[in-house]
């Protein structure tokens, strides 16, 4: 009965750990697809609108969702305050204090910080031609995730179940 | 007044300002920064070098240099980390920051066929401190009332730069919008509906279209707005017995204040100019008194005591037998009144 019990427990939490991966995978072109909504919609701000870059980031941040959207509030909130932060003292700070939180990876990473020492620094075209190179490394990024998703996804579903299958077997 | 002007600097620089001796503190009129070069203020109208724990030096020798580290600081935070939205204020060589203080910049401009479009590496900023001087114009307000037309007199005013042309347009203008009790006269004036062409954001130092200077209750103010357009604007739209506007001199500004004066609208304007006589010296503005868009024409002086001032009828600065006889500027005594002995801190 007891033995049933934990094999049953063992197929439970292999299926688990499997579906878990599984997500992360299918989650990180989904969020690199939202931040390259974000930027998009920063650009549009800051190339139409004229407005100044604490309330873009904070306009853009409300029509994002998290994790995105604690991370560009993060950069906005760094700016006034008292210890006279640069931009990109207050971007790196943010990006790399939620960075965890997402699916994505260091690539990824590395354009969304490099963005942080060319916004808000030069005139509106320039800013433009940031802002749609990033959106180009990111998109990059995106197929590549959505490649390995196809990939990867169902093998991790079914491998948490097939390991947690042998590890039972073993124990019989 | 001089935290609105320190929330824009590095910490460094904000500290060094805060140690300054309380009379320079006080009277604060320009900071100069240069990258790595001795750090200027000016008050009082002496210039002097500060070291890095906020003392006065007469000489450049041992005054702190400000870093293009902090240079890069200062300029995000006085542009709000927004460069590219300050696009029109960089080919125009200036910022307005909150509270109507002016940021002089210099540094490599951009030009775009033979045009200047920008202006970048920024190397130099003069932090121009804007004053609120409520009471600067009750000495002038007088002679500026038309007693039989019951409003003001179109008057040009003018003077050289830093003499507080635009501290006293702004209290002629609240002024005239409050309403002035107990006149020379006797009698009571109502306060006049009152509208502000602010070009340069220094007269009611808008922030989001809402004055941050008291400019008086029945003044409408049409922000960081080109004069000339910005007095149709007002004509059409908000039918102001007075107009004011700073620092005239286009041939389109002459146009809109004609259109203005044959409106029946009193224009309150001022010019940058050595003094009246040179005033008509431009041709603009010797159009305009020639055919009484402007009645008269005030002089500003400043002196250690304050600001002078002294008052021409446009028709006699321009009759040409009387024109040689106009006097040069006489010693301070010669004057007729003197505005405001002391600022008010604000």
């Amino acid at each position: 009965m007891i033995k049933l019990l934990g094999a049953a427990l063992i197929l439970f939490a292999g299926t688990m750990i499997g579906f878990q991966q599984a997500a992360r995978i299918a989650e990180r072109p989904r969020q690199l697809r939202a931040l390259s909504h974000a930027l998009s919609r920063l650009e549009t701000e800051i190339g139409y609108g004229h407005t100044p870059l604490p309330e873009a980031l904070t306009r853009t941040a409300d029509t994002a969702e998290e994790p995105i959207r604690g991370m560009l509030r993060g950069a906005a909130a760094g700016l006034w305050n008292a210890d006279g932060l640069s931009f990109r003292e207050s971007w790196d700070e943010a990006v790399r204090k939620h960075w965890s939180a997402t699916a994505m990876k260091k690539n990824e990473q590395a354009i969304v910080l490099r963005l942080g020492s060319t916004l808000g620094i030069s005139d509106k075209d320039d800013q433009k031609k940031h802002l749609k190179l990033a959106l180009l490394q990111l998109q990059a990024e995106e197929d590549a995730a959505r490649e390995e998703q196809s990939r990867y996804e169902k093998m991790w579903k079914s491998l948490g179940v097939l390991i947690a299958v042998l590890i039972v077997i073993l124990m019989v | 007044m001089l935290s609105q002007i320190s929330q824009l600097l590095p910490p460094e620089l904000k500290r060094l300002l805060e140690n300054l001796p309380p009379e320079a503190k006080m009277h604060l009129e320009e900071v100069r920064i240069r990258e790595n070069r001795p750090l200027e203020i000016s008050f009082k109208g002496q210039f002097k070098f500060a070291d890095a724990s906020g003392r006065l030096l007469s000489g450049p020798d041992g005054a702190y240099a400000p870093t293009a580290e902090q240079c890069r600081k200062l300029l995000e935070r006085m542009t709000n980390y927004s460069l590219y939205a300050m696009e029109e204020e960089l080919r125009r060589g200036y910022i307005t920051v909150t509270g109507g203080h002016r940021i002089g910049l210099a540094g490599r401009t951009v030009l775009d066929g033979g045009v200047v479009r920008g202006i970048r590496d920024i190397g130099g900023f003069n932090i121009r401190i804007a004053r609120e001087v409520v009471g600067a114009a009750a000495h002038l307000l007088p002679k500026l009332l038309d007693r039989k037309r019951k409003t003001a007199e179109s008057t040009l005013i003018v003077a050289p730069p830093q003499q507080g042309k635009t501290t006293l347009i702004r209290d002629i203008a609240r002024s005239l919008s409050y309403g002035v009790k107990k006149a020379a006269d006797g009698t009571d004036w109502p306060g006049k509906k009152v509208g502000i062409v602010d070009e340069r954001s220094e007269i009611a130092a808008c922030v989001r279209g809402v004055p941050t200077f008291d400019v008086g209750p029945r003044t409408d103010v049409m922000d960081a707005c080109p004069k000339a357009e910005g007095m149709m604007m007002l004509l059409r739209s908000m039918s102001p017995e007075v107009l004011v506007a700073d620092e005239i001199g286009r041939a389109e500004d002459a146009e809109a204040i004609r259109e203005a004066s044959h409106a029946g609208v009193a224009v309150i304007a001022t010019a940058h100019a050595y003094d009246a006589r040179d005033a008509c010296g431009r041709p603009e503005l010797r159009r305009l008194l020639q055919d009484g868009s402007f009645t008269q024409v005030v002089e500003l002086k400043r002196t250690a005591e304050g600001i002078m001032h002294r008052i021409y009828g446009a028709r006699s600065l321009l009759q040409p037998s009387s024109g040689a006889d106009i006097p040069r500027m006489p010693a301070v005594s010669g004057f007729e009144g003197h505005i405001r002995s002391r600022p008010r801190e604000s």
